[in-house]
């Protein structure tokens, strides 16, 4: 068994400031029980779990939390706020993670790349959803 | 005739026409009349859950303010805007609600709307058409219009998220919802329970993560179909067309023939209430709901 | 943008002149000029931003504040008169991308405006673009239109625009509108306006020489034979 030994600076203290603050949610409420990540309809499309992503909000791990892929396969169907026994609004924090990401890089998906055929057929309210999530 | 302020939302312009033109024509034999709102905006389709970005929160707003104004061209209306589509329906509902509990981001706002003349100040009430049938019309008087009882139609009524979540704006019990299967049953058909009635189907990253949106819609599907399912019934464009569409997808990879129509709540209550068949767009459809229909002799 | 006129004294008229900024640099201008015309007569001479002066073309837009005043102002710089204490600046081009379409392979719809332009599903609702429109467009309605797929009003909305940009530079969603406007104008035009019964009999009226004889009247006749006519013509009375 080996140990990871994390730094826990003000940068560290400043992430966790910023991502409550655009959430609004206290984010050490979480005791990691993990329902949000059990009752999660894309667990198993996410590179770390919600429950984990929360640990590493709570640690002030940027890094890791900006390298997961659980914020952008979240969809806000909101289950996990929902069902959380804390009542921390769990999608909330998803969606902090991914408006602190975008207030710094605005297109996490490329308009640009979508295929043309695709937008010739995609309901109007699928690219209002995805462009007002994954573009700043 | 109570006239009621509506809003239709984007896609029922476009994509679920079916949905938006045989809601209007049962509410009218309900003795309700929809009628839109004049130059009405989208509502943004997605709720933002952040606390600071009050530019996504203006656009439902605006829709607020300007169902507020047209109430004034209506006879016989109360303060209800009402909704067909599920995610206009949680956006409003969610950011009427936030609005009454920042009033200092409402002002914010307002200094925002108040050049257009479109203040709004917490004076509506947004309501689903569900909503409306339920609790002011009633299914007694749905049963009672019924001239073509959906016989022989078993279908899964499948909620999605937006209708249930979050608490805010819910239209029914969260975990135990039964708004759609009472219609069904007052409709003559056979509502059939699945426990993936609000699993989530993908919703927006169709655009760009399809395969998200495939697996979800397998799951649904099968969850419906394993307990004697024929159709689905749903109350959300995009679940509509996700579900539908990727169905098509899996059927052309698979070469599985035994898909589930996808029909929206309203187009079962146009033919049990024997209005036309053009109202109900059924060319839009991928999976195309008259052959069952001519099966079960519903046509 | 050469030589800047220094005011002389007897032109110091008070009553007369009112005291405007041009990027920054102050100016005393009669109040009778349009804001085109006092950049004129400070010096300033246009060969870009400037077209037929007649509040069409959209070239001349201008935006600019007032004194105490925290709203942005929009104007055509040629259809504007100077006002005291604007602050001012031309906008001579405004870089939006046009991407080419072939309009015989689109259908009237909400996807063809996506198609081209998906920035359009990215539209807050914030009506920034109607505020600034100096031709008093409902451009967010219009684009709003665009997005539900009702061409017809989208098309209606924006007929008036002049193409001036001011309402690209201010969207916070990144929008061209003005070439959304064209896009929607040419998809009405094409499959939505009903063409006129009498438009094919016309030009098949045309095609067949109805003007054969009235033109060989014409080539044939002298300058003077030609002048007379011209002064003898059918004219609409007031």
């Amino acid at each position: 068994m080996s140990y990871e030994y994390i730094k826990f600076g003000q940068e560290e203290k400043d992430f966790i400031e910023k991502i409550q603050e655009i959430s609004g949610q206290n984010i050490y409420s979480c005791y990691q029980c993990g329902k949000c990540s059990a009752g999660c309809a894309f667990s198993n499309k996410m590179d770390k779990t919600v429950n984990q992503l929360i640990h590493f909000i709570q640690m002030g791990q940027k890094e890791k939390v900006l390298k997961a892929n659980t914020h952008w396969i979240c969809a806000s169907c909101l289950t996990c706020t929902i069902r959380c026994p804390r009542e921390i609004d769990v999608a909330a924090l998803m969606e902090a993670v991914r408006e602190y990401i975008l207030r710094e890089e605005p297109e996490k998906m490329k308009i640009a790349d979508i295929p043309k055929d695709v937008l010739n057929k995609l309901p109007n309210i699928a690219l209002v959803g995805s462009f007002r999530k994954k573009t700043g | 005739m109570v006239q009621y302020s509506y809003f239709p939302g984007c896609n029922l312009k476009t994509n679920a026409k079916g949905f938006e033109e045989t809601a209007i024509a049962v509410s009218k034999k309900l003795n309700s009349e929809l009628v839109e709102i004049p130059n009405w905006n989208c509502c943004g389709t997605v709720h933002t859950m952040t606390t600071d970005n009050l530019m996504k929160r203006i656009a439902p707003v605006r829709v607020l303010a300007r169902s507020k104004n047209h109430l004034e061209d209506l006879k016989d209306t109360s303060n209800h805007v009402v909704t067909l589509c599920s995610m206009c329906n949680s956006t409003l509902k969610i950011v009427n609600e936030e609005v009454k509990e920042n009033p200092d981001d409402l002002e914010t706002i307002n200094f925002q709307l108040e050049e257009d003349n479109e203040t709004y100040s917490i004076d509506m009430e947004v309501k689903h058409f569900l909503e409306v049938l339920r609790d002011s019309i009633g299914f007694e008087q749905i049963r009672s219009n019924v001239v073509k009882p959906l016989e022989g139609l078993k279908v899964s009524p499948y909620y999605g998220c937006m209708l249930l979540h979050p608490e805010k704006a819910k239209i029914d019990d969260i975990e135990m919802p039964t708004v759609l299967e009472d219609l069904m049953e007052s409709l003559g058909a056979e509502a059939i329970f699945s426990p993936l009635f609000k699993y989530c189907c993908g919703s927006y990253h169709i655009v760009d993560q399809e395969d998200i949106v495939a697996g979800q819609v397998e799951k649904i599907v099968e969850a419906a179909r394993v307990r004697g399912a024929n159709a689905l019934a749903v109350a959300c464009p995009l679940c509509a067309y996700n579900i539908d569409q990727q169905q098509k997808v899996i059927d052309e990879k698979t070469g599985r023939k035994d898909s589930l129509p996808v029909f929206y709540f309203s187009q079962l209550m146009a033919l049990a209430f024997g209005e036309s068949l053009e109202i109900n767009h059924f060319e839009d459809h991928e999976i195309d709901p008259r052959i069952l229909l001519e099966e079960l002799k519903l046509l | 943008m050469s030589k800047i006129k220094t005011i002389t004294e007897n032109e110091k008229e008070e009553n007369y002149k009112v005291k405007i900024y041009i990027m920054g640099q102050v100016y005393e201008v009669p109040a009778t000029l349009t804001i085109m015309k006092a950049m004129e007569f400070v010096g300033y001479k246009f060969t870009r931003g400037s077209g037929c002066r007649a509040g069409f073309c959209g070239a001349c837009s201008t935006v600019y504040r007032k004194e105490g005043d925290f709203h942005i102002y929009t104007a055509l710089a040629c259809q504007t008169m100077v006002e005291e204490g604007m602050f001012l600046t031309q906008l001579p081009f405004v870089p939006a991308d046009r991407p080419v379409y072939d309009i015989n392979n689109l259908v009237a719809s909400a996807n063809a405006v996506l198609r081209y332009f998906p920035e359009v599903a990215r539209c807050l609702s914030c009506n920034a673009c109607s505020k600034v429109c100096p031709q008093d467009i409902k451009v967010m309605d219009y684009i709003q239109h665009s997005l539900q797929g009702q061409i017809d009003k989208a098309a209606e909305e924006s007929f008036d625009c002049v193409s001036c940009g001011l309402c690209v530079i201010r969207c916070p969603a990144e929008i061209p509108q003005y070439h959304v406007a064209q896009l929607v104008r040419r998809l009405y035009g094409r499959y939505i306006m009903k063409t006129p019964s009498y438009l094919g009999e016309r030009i098949k009226e045309i095609d067949d020489g109805i003007y054969e004889d009235g033109f060989k009247e014409l080539f044939s006749l002298s300058k003077d034979e030609l002048e007379e006519k011209y002064k003898n013509r059918d004219k609409e009375t007031n």
